[in-house]
């Protein structure tokens, strides 16, 4: 325990290594494994993944405590970013890919892109949180809304999103150009939420035409609009990942999260062993901690984001979860209607219609 | 001995499983044909339906393609929740509108051929690989009007074959649980059936285990009407049984009393023999106690013969004999005996007559009839032996007749002289009364009849009819 406690100090030290990768955002951070002996060739477990390395790297943890002599190298990219990069360049293809865009991990899966694993875990997990033993869901997140309550000066939160299109049109100047919403054109998760408004909601259309007069600022990450959101470049942000949202409305009071009461719409995190990983078997071992009762455990507990399994327990657990106001849950579901997300034809139409909305839209993914 | 060779209760139940597991393995292999068909019916229209819906939604605006492909659509496809799913939308020149650029080679011209054959598009399935699974695909055809331009549009939707697979299977388990099932329950009814069945069998053996070995009265016993002449049939043999040891009886007690009564006459006759003092007398004495010990011999040959003869019938088959050789060596052997008696053997007849038979037994039946006429002939007699066919009844029967000149057989002895020691009481020739009786055994065992006549002018013609057997050959 001594020692591991000491390389855990060296851990965070090395951890911090930030650096840009072919113009996009990309972090990297290594995980160097617990007892390296000197002269041993160290086995290393590539994960690409578009999860906040603080949230996922409990997991790591757990991972290098269970296999001691293995380090972890992780990079983190946004969802689209992280696609493109499998597509383009299999020579730098991942052991491990973890997104929350499902539609992507799922064209990824329904190509033939994932190795087939019959994870003994599987049992801990819901059915319909993988597909044909080669995609895994391991969490549940709902999509959220965040307010900067100041600017209600009093009144009610709006609950919904017809509240919500009530207040920009009750407060109509002060939010011009004060809402935060995912450029679908750059991120996959973004878009993937959006595209599914579009199919559950009657509201979807006067959304986006409110947002568009109201030249809504669009970003391609979480943590960008939530400090955009910090910092009162804009007042309100549209189908935020409720994990980053819920810890920043606990730092910063006045940053209210919402789920919509009309629906809550909820995406699962995915993962998935590329074919063509070198290191299957770390690979597997990973997927098994993921979906293991320790590991959904550690997610409810020191992540942050909610895991899929309904049995653990937690602050972050689904039965914490379903106990804050909320719309009915409709999750996404981890299937065929995803191909649909990912149509060229219909990809065009809704960037067409966003576009057409979005005229004078100015663009904030770089701070 | 009756052989035991298989029980017929391990043949039905061998028979009736057999039969059953063929029947099920017929129905488990028409099950499994029906799974795959099944199966691949409904998924098809799962992807037909999906192909349907996809191009449903495409239209044309403005000359251009408009394409809103609906979700439905794909949830269509995700009912099959573990198959991958490929698409593709195409234009009349085959560019990819939306969805998979590289699908397998895709028949267009059968599609199109079938399009003006039945003047509109047809769904067209088929198989390929692709992302290294087989996929099954269908490819659809949309014709669009605009003002006067025609647009084709290609639907290709294909699914992967799992969960086809999985209901074929699924559907085959079904089958094989209920076939085993069935299987065991039908066995087990048959083999209840069975042992009903074979009960009056069982009943029959208890009822006839259960006797006393003397009892051989008629069993009583209610049977099915296949098994009744079975059991007629043990009825009738037993009565056969009682017949013969009743007979068998009273020819023990006949012949101990036949071999009895002599051995006292020649005991009572040597004592006298003994006690004689006439020298003239005792030699007469002496001389009668010669002639009742050859009756004696006499009549013990006949008895011996006799059994063996019984004893024949039960272990030689028959063989082809030639009954007029044997009738004239017969004659021959006899005609020294014969002539010491001055009688004269004339054998008539020229035909040559081949019949089923047991030879030796035939044999003996010929002399017992032969010396008994010879026997009873007068001195200077001929003993006349025809073999002859005659037409009876439109049917052609070989007769044999034995005629002698002697005093005949006044016609209410005829009727007994067959009998077991039966001896006509103004008889006066020597005899044990056992042959002519013999002789008509084997007449019956060879299915003849015998038959008396009166010689004209005086004695008797004994008739032996050779009913028309099958193998009966002869030749005049």
């Amino acid at each position: 325990m001594k020692v591991s406690c000491l390389l855990g100090l060296c851990f965070i030290l090395l951890s911090q290594m930030v650096f840009a990768d072919s113009g996009q955002q990309s972090s990297y951070v290594a995980f160097p494994s617990l007892d390296k002996k000197l002269n041993q060739q160290e086995a290393v477990l590539i994960v690409h993944g578009a999860i906040n390395h603080q949230a996922i790297s409990p997991l790591f943890r757990a991972y290098q405590e269970r296999y001691p002599n293995i380090a972890i190298h992780y990079t983190e990219s946004n969802t689209r970013h992280l696609y493109e990069q499998f597509i383009s360049q299999p020579n730098t293809r991942p052991d491990v890919m973890l997104s929350p865009a499902m539609d992507l991990q799922f064209k990824l899966a329904n190509d033939g892109y994932a190795l087939a694993y019959d994870s003994p875990e599987l049992v801990n997990v819901p059915k319909d949180s993988h597909w044909r033993n080669e995609l895994f869901g391991f969490t549940y997140e709902p999509i959220v809304t965040a307010i900067n309550a100041d600017i209600l000066a009093g009144a009610a939160l709006p609950q919904s999103r017809e509240q919500l299109l009530n207040l920009i049109r009750s407060k109509n100047h002060l939010l011009d150009d004060k809402i935060g919403l995912f450029d679908i054109q750059q991120s996959g998760f973004g878009y993937l939420a959006w595209a599914y408004d579009g199919q559950q909601s009657r509201s979807y259309g006067r959304l986006l035409e409110a947002f568009g007069t109201h030249q809504a600022r669009l970003y391609t990450e979480t943590s960008l609009m939530l400090n955009a959101l910090l910092k009162g470049q804009i007042f309100v942000a549209y189908n935020l990942v409720g994990a980053y949202s819920y810890q920043w409305s606990q730092a910063y009071s006045w940053i209210k999260t919402i789920m919509p009461t009309d629906y809550t719409t909820i995406i699962m995190r995915t993962a998935f062993i590329p074919r063509d990983a070198k290191q299957a078997t770390l690979a597997k071992r990973f997927i098994d901690l993921l979906l293991s009762p320790e590991g959904q455990h550690i997610l409810a507990n020191q992540s942050g984001v909610t895991p899929i399994s309904t049995k653990v327990k937690g602050p972050y657990s689904r039965d914490e979860l379903s106990k804050l106001p909320h719309g009915i849950f409709r999750p996404i579901p981890l299937g065929l209607e995803l191909l649909l997300q990912t149509d060229d034809a219909k990809k065009r139409l809704i960037y067409h219609e966003w576009d057409s909305a979005m005229l004078y839209a100015p663009n904030d993914s770089t701070p | 001995m009756a052989k035991a060779t298989t029980s017929i209760r391990r043949q039905l139940i061998l028979m009736v499983a057999t039969v059953l597991i063929v029947i099920n393995v017929i129905a488990l292999w028409s099950a499994h044909i029906y799974a795959n068909r099944a199966a691949k019916e409904s998924y098809d229209r799962l992807l037909y339906g999906s192909a349907l819906q996809m191009a449903e939604n495409i239209n044309l605006l403005d000359s251009q393609f408009f394409i809103d492909l609906p979700v439905s659509a794909f949830e269509t496809l995700a009912l099959s929740t573990s198959d991958r799913a490929f698409y593709s939308i195409m234009n009349g020149q085959y560019q990819v509108l939306t969805g998979y650029k590289d699908l397998p080679s895709i028949p267009f011209t059968q599609l199109l051929q079938q399009s003006i054959e039945k003047e509109k598009f047809v769904p067209i399935y088929y198989e390929a690989m692709y992302h290294g699974e087989t996929v099954r695909f269908v490819a659809l055809g949309k014709r669009l009007l605009e003002a006067d331009s025609v647009n084709d549009v290609f639907i290709i939707v294909g699914q992967t074959l799992d969960a086809r697979r999985a209901a074929a299977t699924e559907i085959s388990h079904m089958a094989l649980q209920f076939v085993t099932l069935f299987f065991f329950i039908t066995l087990l009814l048959l083999l209840f059936v069975i042992w009903r069945v074979l009960q009056p069998l069982q009943a029959i053996k208890q009822a006839i285990t259960e006797r006393s070995p003397q009892e051989l009265s008629p069993l009583e016993a209610k049977v099915p009407s296949e098994i009744a002449p079975l059991l007629k049939s043990i009825n009738y043999f037993m009565a056969q049984l009682d017949n013969t040891l009743i007979r068998l009886k009273r020819f023990t007690a006949e012949a101990a009393h036949q071999i009895r009564t002599p051995l006292a006459g020649l005991n009572s006759q040597a004592q006298n023999a003994l006690d004689e003092t006439d020298e003239e007398l005792r030699q007469k004495q002496l001389q009668h106690i010669l002639e009742s010990s050859n009756v004696l011999t006499n009549t013990v040959n006949q008895l011996l013969s006799r059994a063996t003869l019984t004893h024949r019938y039960q272990s030689h088959p028959f063989s082809p004999v030639a009954l007029d050789h044997v009738i004239k060596e017969t004659c021959r052997e006899l005609v020294v005996w014969a002539l010491e008696r001055q009688v004269e053997i004339e054998y008539i007849g020229d035909i040559q007559v081949t019949i089923k038979g047991d030879e030796f037994a035939l044999k003996q039946m010929l002399q017992n009839i032969i010396e008994n006429a010879i026997k009873y002939s007068p001195k200077g007699g001929v003993v006349e032996v025809e073999l002859m066919m005659m037409d009876e009844l439109s049917q052609t029967s070989i007769v044999l007749q034995i005629r002698d000149q002697g005093v005949g057989v006044p016609d209410q002895d005829k009727e007994h002289i067959f009998e077991y020691f039966y001896r006509s009481p103004d008889n006066f020739a020597s005899g044990s009364g056992i042959g002519l009786s013999i002789a008509k055994e084997v007449a019956e065992h060879h299915d003849a009849r015998f038959h008396l006549k009166d010689n004209q002018p005086t004695g008797l013609i004994v008739e032996v009819i050779f009913s028309q057997q099958k193998g009966l050959s002869y030749e005049s």
